[in-house]
């Protein structure tokens, strides 16, 4: 990354491979790099060097618009801060990405997803109306409407209570397992990476794969 | 699809109160300009209309060659009214005398602008109203006692026998000459044939006047001005006659009170852009992640912006018609013969505004917020920066906007760069003041420390805040003062009670008799000024041929080529020495000279004039140049000697007096018991006077609200932009242990600070600025508006103090549970 002050490397020598359908999860203590890679391998940033491909894509190669098409159409996203669009219902959240995939059936699908997600009863209320535990909900169903074959999550529990991020992570993982979906979870929680198929430890810029042993010691 | 989105956005938004400011700003904008230009139309109009009425018509042609009849079919061409008059002296007998009259024949038509009111009947405001008719003739009520006639006696003017057929009670076009001039009378047109006092080289004065719409005027003067002789000139309302001068004032204020309030409202505009920007970057952010182009993005946002302006700008404009309409109604209710025009300006302006606001002010900030980069989900945005390219447009957007409303580029120009000059003047010192205010924290309360070290750290935002701050209370104060000092020197132009009836032609044996008269009718005379008629022959040993005095040019002061010179020991209130002495004790054979005819004449100190009294000769030296008030509507001498010179020529007096309303029968016995001395009313045109200070009072009054409400929204919309870092500052405070009174003093200190700042930094501006104004554009002496010096910085305190309690007192009332939260969330 190039800064005035100079350069400064996040993120170096590192090679990871997630299959379709797999779920993986990179741990890794606060400013060690999980976040920026999440964002190179969902195409929201690139590297300065090396080549990421996602769905048979070269990203390193894509321009900002053709890595959007590609978020649009494979990608889903659950953000720590839930990040929903304060002037839209939990209804029209959820099917905001479908609008821009040019899904037609999105409302259905979003009436449907809402149900799952035991939000049906919100599907007109705003953000700022909602709790933590509802917003996170309603952030997964706007993940999941474009049916993505990979989905990417940033720490989506760390901002709620022990009870409520537990029902939320089962949702995902609920979620997750019947559509398929490939998934790439950051988190510092050693439980919720515990449930992914793959986990590796960000240190420094450099990431480890984990084995089962080594994490049952950590 | 984006489209769905954007309205979708902006109605759930707008319902939700998140747009208000963007809105409310545009809004203000466009309503302002609407309003601005509407009141500026609707007063300069109802001004003109008021003017017309002086001059009986909206436009003369004078001429002193008869009537072409290319000319009358010209104007029958471009369809507007017309009317004719003939306008010269001759003598009219009775059986029992004769006097020196001017006449003014007319066509039927006349007048087309005010009223003539004709009364058979000896006295005004008594009998019937009459018209003109073929055979008669109308008198001015003191021929009446001069000619020994009655109403209904003939009287011979050239070969006809015409009949008085009462008195002329209010003429429009009447001159005002306070020295007088022959009594006047006014017959029908088509009977000047028959009078043969018409010959060959006869001095007449033959008057085409017009009205109609401003557009047909003007194409009527550009078709005549190809064929128009010498003889020919157009006439307008004399700038510098009372009526004319306050007229003249009153459109320079409402013109820059426009401006003004445009530059205001657009930098409300201006900052509600960006903090529409700063709102929006986190949406943006989401939405490109969830895989929007940039392009699509663009297109989101820019639609939403779209219809937020469209939003703003119609309903400003419903909302600022109404008003205008409804203002135009009140003027009509005010002013029973005022026509209310309806232009389209003030709908052109109030699209051209929402199209420069929307197109200049916000596409930066929202070309900007599309480019926010999707990775921003993750990582922190980017914090406030200043943009210069923001600035740019900002600064075309508000040019544009004044050279649009103004229609004049050269002022438009330079009022726009004396507000760039006066916000790159305020900028830097507001930096430097934020900067030294590091030192100033030493030794301070922990309250005080924290605001002063608050105002630091954002020391951009802060000074860009201070500038909007400095500005807002600058116009505003400028205004305010403005309005103030325009309405003082008015209204001490004419006081009340001031002098509204001269008497003019008093012999000295009548001296004593008029004093018993105004004794017996508690009437308080001014000063009787000794008048003597007499013609400047040389100055220093060289004879005058063509050079003409002030008096023939300017009907102010009467006609013809003798000077009215008077003598006095005292200097005359409302006159100023600019150069010389006064006259001295030991000195004598001075006088003191006009300082307009001086230059016109060239006239030095020390210059010696001779004067042709009668056939006798007087000579004086020039001691002193005077400047003379005209617009006091009270005796002015353009040459006024030592009474050594003068005093023993046989001379007449003028005085004058105030007079009420309901005591017009003083005036008539007056008129009965001096029948050679002859009254003038100026009530009438002090009126006038007074009338159109009422108007613009309204209309200023008006505009000052506007500004005020558009100053407020600066400030609002400048704290609003710093919301959200407050709150998250406020978090962190509260969890560290901040208590609420510590909170809340840290942040009334902030802002009585800022506001304090910003009020002195506007007063020394608009003092500086209201000097120059009053100097160069009004003609008003300086002064220095002490009142400034604490209504500026006091205002300064208490309006940004209170405006950022208001907005913070509920943020600083929330759980620090609840603001953690939400900070951690953002």
């Amino acid at each position: 990354m190039q800064l005035t002050e100079g350069s400064l490397t996040i993120l170096t020598d590192l090679n990871l491979t997630i299959k379709r359908g797999e779920s993986v999860a990179i741990v890794g203590a606060s400013g060690s790099g999980k976040s920026t890679l999440l964002g190179i391998l969902a195409g929201l940033d690139t590297a300065t060097e090396g080549e990421v491909f996602l769905a048979g894509h070269a990203l390193h190669q894509l321009t900002e618009d053709q890595r959007a098409e590609l978020r649009a159409s494979h990608v889903g996203f659950v953000f720590q801060s839930f990040l929903l669009l304060p002037g839209l219902t939990a209804l029209e959240n959820i099917t905001l990405p479908a609008e821009l995939a040019g899904i037609r059936d999105a409302r259905k699908r979003g009436l449907e997803l809402l149900d799952q997600v035991g939000l049906a009863e919100r599907r007109d209320f705003y953000p700022t109306q909602l709790s933590g535990g509802e917003q996170q909900r309603v952030a997964i169903a706007r993940a999941f409407i474009t049916q993505p074959q990979i989905l990417f999550a940033d720490e989506p529990s760390a901002n709620l209570d022990e009870q409520t991020g537990q029902k939320v992570e089962d949702l995902l993982f609920n979620l997750n397992e019947q559509q398929g979906t490939t998934l790439v979870l950051v988190t510092h929680k050693t439980e919720l990476a515990e449930r992914c198929q793959q986990q590796y430890l960000m240190h420094h810029g450099q990431l480890e794969s984990m084995a089962q042993e080594q994490r049952h010691v950590g | 699809m984006w489209a769905s989105i954007a309205l979708r956005l902006f109605w759930r938004e707008l319902k939700r109160g998140e747009l208000w400011v963007i809105a409310f700003a545009l809004f203000l904008a466009v309503f302002s300009v609407v309003t601005l230009t509407g009141i500026t139309e609707s007063v300069r109009s109802a001004l003109s209309q008021r003017s017309a009425s002086f001059i009986a018509a909206d436009l003369i042609l004078r001429s002193s060659r008869p009537f072409q009849q290319e000319i009358l079919d010209a104007a029958s061409e471009q369809e507007v009214a017309q009317a004719q008059q003939m306008l010269f002296d001759s003598m009219l007998f009775s059986t029992e005398g004769m006097q020196l009259v001017t006449v003014k024949a007319v066509t039927a038509s006349y007048p087309l602008r005010g009223d003539l009111v004709l009364r058979q009947s000896p006295r005004i405001a008594e009998g019937e109203r009459g018209a003109l008719q073929t055979g008669s003739l109308w008198v001015e009520p003191r021929l009446l006692s001069l000619l020994e006639v009655a109403i209904g006696d003939y009287v011979e003017l050239g070969a006809s026998n015409l009949m008085v057929a009462g008195i002329i009670e209010t003429e429009p076009d009447a001159p005002l000459n306070v020295f007088g001039g022959n009594p006047r009378v006014i017959m029908y047109l088509d009977d000047v044939a028959a009078t043969e006092v018409v010959q060959p080289g006869s001095r007449i004065d033959y008057r085409y006047l017009f009205a109609g719409a401003e557009s047909q005027l003007a194409s009527l003067q550009q078709q005549l001005d190809a064929s128009l002789s010498v003889h020919e000139n157009w006439q307008r309302l004399d700038r510098e006659t009372a009526v004319g001068a306050a007229m003249e004032r009153a459109e320079s204020f409402l013109l820059l009170a426009g401006l003004l309030g445009i530059v205001l409202a657009a930098s409300a505009s201006a900052v509600a852009a960006n903090r529409y920007r700063q709102r929006h970057a986190e949406s943006v952010a989401v939405i490109k992640a969830l895989g929007a182009t940039t392009t699509v993005a663009r297109k989101i946002y820019c639609s939403h912006l779209l219809l937020v302006t469209l939003f703003s700008s119609v309903l400003a404009m419903l909302v600022g018609l109404v008003l205008v309409v409804f203002l135009q109604q009140g003027i009509t209710l005010w002013l029973n013969d005022f026509e209310p025009v309806f232009s389209s300006r003030p709908l052109f302006m109030g699209v051209m505004t929402s199209v420069i606001c929307a197109g200049l002010f916000a596409a930066r900030p929202v070309w900007q917020l599309a480019a926010v980069p999707a990775i921003s989900v993750l990582r922190q945005l980017p914090g406030w920066r200043f943009d210069v390219w923001h600035l740019v447009t900002g600064a075309i957007a508000v040019w544009l906007l004044m050279w649009l409303f103004s229609r004049q580029f050269v002022l438009s120009l330079l009022l726009f760069a004396a507000c760039a000059i006066f916000a790159l003047l305020l900028m830097g010192m507001a930096a430097l003041l934020v900067k030294i205010a590091k030192p100033m924290a030493a030794g301070q309360s922990s309250a005080l420390k924290l605001a002063l070290a608050n105002l630091r750290r954002r020391l951009w935002q802060n000074s860009f805040q201070l500038l909007t701050f400095s500005m807002a209370l600058f116009l505003t104060l400028l205004l305010y003062f403005l309005r103030a000092e325009l309405l003082e020197q008015w209204q001490s132009q004419i006081p009340e009670g001031a002098p509204n009836q001269f008497l003019v032609n008093i012999s000295p044996e009548e001296l004593p008799a008029i004093k018993a008269f105004a004794d017996q009718h508690n009437l308080e005379l001014d000063t009787f000024y000794p008048m003597v008629r007499g013609r400047l022959t040389y100055i220093n040993d060289e004879q005058l041929r063509q050079r003409a005095s002030k008096e023939e040019d300017d009907q102010r002061v009467g006609v013809g080529r003798e000077l009215n010179l008077t003598w006095t020991e005292q200097l005359p209130k409302n006159n100023r020495v600019t150069a010389g002495r006064w006259f001295d004790e030991n000195g004598g054979q001075e006088v003191s000279v006009e300082s307009e005819l001086a230059e016109r004449l060239g006239l030095q100190l020390q210059d010696e004039l001779v004067f042709s009294i009668g056939g006798q000769v007087a000579s004086a030296t020039v001691t002193s140049i005077r400047e003379v008030d005209w617009n006091s509507l009270q005796p002015n001498f353009f040459m006024i000697l030592s009474p050594d010179v003068l005093s023993d020529f046989p001379a007449s007096y003028l005085s004058a007096f105030y007079l009420e309303g309901e005591q017009g029968d003083i005036l008539n016995q007056l008129n009965r018991d001096f029948p050679t001395i002859i009254v003038l009313n100026v009530d009438a045109i002090i009126q006038q006077v007074k009338e159109i200070i009422a108007q613009v009072t309204v209309a200023l009054s008006g505009i000052l609200l506007l500004v005020f409400a558009a100053a407020v929204l600066v400030l609002v919309a400048q704290v609003q932009a710093t919301m959200e870092q407050r709150e998250q500052e406020l978090a962190i405070l509260r969890t560290l242990g901040a208590r609420y009174v510590f909170l809340r003093n840290a942040m009334l200190f902030e802002f009585a600070a800022l506001g304090t700042l910003a009020g002195v930094l506007a007063t020394v501006l608009a003092e500086a600025v209201l000097g120059l104004l009053q100097y160069r554009l009004f003609e008003m002496p300086f002064q220095l508006n002490w009142t400034l010096w604490w209504i500026g910085p006091g205002a300064g305190l208490i309006v940004v103090t209170l405006l950022g309690w208001w907005q913070l007192r509920q943020l600083l009332a929330t759980e620090s549970a609840v603001l953690m939260r939400r900070a951690i969330y953002s």
